[in-house]
């Protein structure tokens, strides 16, 4: 799901009516404005969404966070049956819905860096390094921040972020070829089969990491 | 401790791309970066600009748990 976040006070208006008390003391401390306003339109459209899903009214629903800071949702004090993954950058938030298993999402508005070296060293095995150092200008850019999404999907759906050590693992030589999706395993998540998607738009890069499902026939369970 | 978080502070402004942040404005030493809402690519600039700037080897792993300044200049004062 596409969220649509550019600065619109109307727009703002609303969405701060789905917030709970907690969520708005929390969008009220946020020091800066451009986050503040992408943590309140992503949660209103993440709240419309999972009542919408889950068939739950919205004083209904609440939020757990796990030590990683990953959250889940709950209706009525029970875990709701539906996966969930927040990302924002810039403009553009995306959200992915899942029925089980693991899933994290992640986007990245394509604008230049002041840091793009830096970034790279942190993120980016000895392989995928050389690729991207082959390319330049605004086609580096892109391959770069495609990879980039794709290894924060990963490790968001392992439920940690990039504050883990992104170089230990290389997306599938098929995908960095530029194959839409390909499958893996994270060295953190032994006997953990993930599928990565790249689906990003014209402007921004972004990435879908789903746990395959055995149960499912090896395929992955359907996003919502 | 002052003159870490004064070179954190210019760390930051010099390279940190925040909207909503006027540079030069001071950091808030117990607030997790991550919860004030910087970006992941912010996070890691941030940390590898640490590591090169006080020429020190901090992991990700690490660094995940020293996301408040003062968590940060407490261990840089220490190193």
């Amino acid at each position: 799901m596409y969220v649509d976040l550019t600065a619109d006070a109307d727009r703002e208006a609303e969405a701060a009516v789905w917030l709970d008390e907690e969520e708005r003391g929390r969008w009220a401390a946020y020091p800066y404005s451009g986050p503040q306003r992408q943590f309140l339109l992503c949660r209103a459209a993440l709240r419309a969404t999972l009542c919408e899903q889950v068939g739950c009214a919205n004083e209904a629903l609440g939020f757990e966070t796990s030590e990683h800071g990953k959250p889940s949702a709950r209706v009525g004090g029970a875990e709701a049956p539906i996966s969930f993954n927040v990302s924002h950058s810039g403009r553009h938030g995306l959200i992915a819905f899942a029925p089980d298993g693991l899933l994290g999402v992640d986007v990245e508005e394509l604008a230049g860096r002041r840091n793009l070296d830096l970034l790279m060293d942190g993120v980016l095995g000895e392989n995928e390094r050389r690729e991207i150092d082959s390319k330049e200008g605004d086609e580096q850019l892109r391959s770069f921040f495609r990879l980039w999404t794709m290894k924060e999907a990963l490790l968001k759906a392992y439920g940690k972020g990039l504050l883990v050590d992104a170089t230990t693992f290389e997306i599938p030589p098929v995908v960095r070829g530029g194959a839409p999706r390909g499958q893996l395993e994270l060295p953190q998540l032994p006997g953990v089969t993930l599928q990565v998607e790249g689906i990003g738009g014209e402007d921004f890069a972004a990435a879908l990491a789903r746990e395959v499902v055995p149960e499912a026939g090896g395929e992955p369970a359907e996003s919502r | 401790m002052a003159a870490t978080e004064e070179r954190l502070r210019k760390l930051v402004d010099d390279n940190l791309e925040i909207e909503g942040r006027a540079p030069g404005s001071p950091l808030d030493l117990e607030r997790n970066i991550s919860d004030a809402g910087v970006s992941s690519p912010d996070i890691v600039a941030f940390w590898k600009l640490v590591n090169e700037e006080f020429g020190v080897d901090i992991s990700a792993e690490q660094f995940a748990e020293l996301l408040t300044p003062a968590a940060l200049i407490a261990y840089l004062d220490a190193a």
